[in-house]
């Protein structure tokens, strides 16, 4: 049987103390539980980009606490015997998804080289937005998994719908 | 010392750039939580710095020694490596001005990805890097 871990699973709003614990935890389960140098790097930094997503993407405001607390911002990452998944969930404005949909299907698109080329481009031409974000996290989540990045939108209302992604990251 | 000289904290690396020495060094992880706020500043006394040099026309002199620029970076961030890669660009820009800079790009053994970020950043900018591996 394989083994399987549930690493770090996270429900919840999710502040910057949040993200510091999240991180520390997964640091301390990957120093005790995974040898392969690379592989704990690139859960580390996957995780901080999902992290970063997450919180710098939230398109919701204070009085869209009951949105909130039905569909809450999710982190969960899982060790299936060499491999990890990461799954993310939050909230994002409808407007906004015609953004990240073809973004996303132009990374699932693209061969490894051509990931790393796009990475190249994009880090010279980059603009930082002003909510810090480079544009690159979800190049860098293409570039170190080699897969294809899975999602899915569920429409929430007119204004908003839950933004769910799962990263596969193989040994 | 002339320069900066910024310690280290859990999410952003220490910064060293000190003018006599002929030394930039960023040590450590970068994931500030204000990344603009971190690496404008740093960008601007370097920009400055060398601009100085030039206006100056103190070119000359300056290029005696070659001014030393180290990155021992262990983990940077995605909004991070945008930065850096001004920074890099800044490096390569004074360069063409007639600047004279070496770029030490250190890893960590079995840290490929963090090499090959380098040799990314490198060939971006068409700049030579020493690569220096480090035991952990």
């Amino acid at each position: 049987m394989k083994s399987y871990d549930v690493v770090i699973n996270h429900k919840g709003y999710l502040s910057l103390d949040a993200i510091d614990n999240i991180l520390h935890q997964l640091k301390t389960y990957l120093s005790h539980k995974q040898s392969d140098k690379l592989l704990k790097k690139r859960v580390y930094s996957l995780s901080v980009e999902c992290l970063d997503n997450i919180y710098k993407h939230s398109d919701l405001n204070e009085e869209d606490h009951e949105l909130l607390i039905k569909y809450p911002p999710r982190f969960i990452v899982e060790k299936i015997a060499d491999n990890y998944l990461i799954h993310t969930g939050n909230i994002v404005m409808n407007v906004n998804m015609n953004e990240i949909i073809p973004r996303l299907e132009n990374l699932n698109n693209l061969e490894f080289a051509e990931v790393n080329d796009l990475y190249k481009k994009s880090l010279a031409n980059a603009e930082i937005s002003d909510k810090g974000g480079a544009g690159l996290g979800l190049i860098v989540m293409s570039k170190f998994t080699k897969q294809k990045i899975r999602y899915d939108f569920e429409k929430i209302n007119d204004k908003f719908s839950y933004f769910a992604m799962q990263l596969n990251l193989k040994k | 010392m002339k320069g900066l000289n910024i310690p280290a904290t859990d999410k952003s690396p220490k910064v060293l750039f000190d003018y006599e020495n002929y030394l930039f060094e960023m040590q450590g992880n970068s994931r500030p939580e204000n990344v603009r706020d971190f690496y404008f500043p740093i960008i601007y006394k370097i920009r400055k710095h060398f601009e100085k040099i030039i206006n100056k026309n103190q070119i000359e002199e300056f290029n005696e020694k070659s001014f030393k620029f180290n990155f021992k970076l262990d983990y940077f961030n995605s909004s991070s490596a945008k930065f850096i890669s001004d920074i890099l660009v800044l490096i390569k820009d004074f360069t063409d001005a007639g600047l004279n800079f070496k770029v030490y790009w250190y890893f960590t053994d079995g840290d490929e990805d963090m090499k090959e970020v380098g040799e990314d950043f490198s060939e971006m900018i068409s700049f030579p890097f020493h690569f220096i591996m480090v035991e952990r």
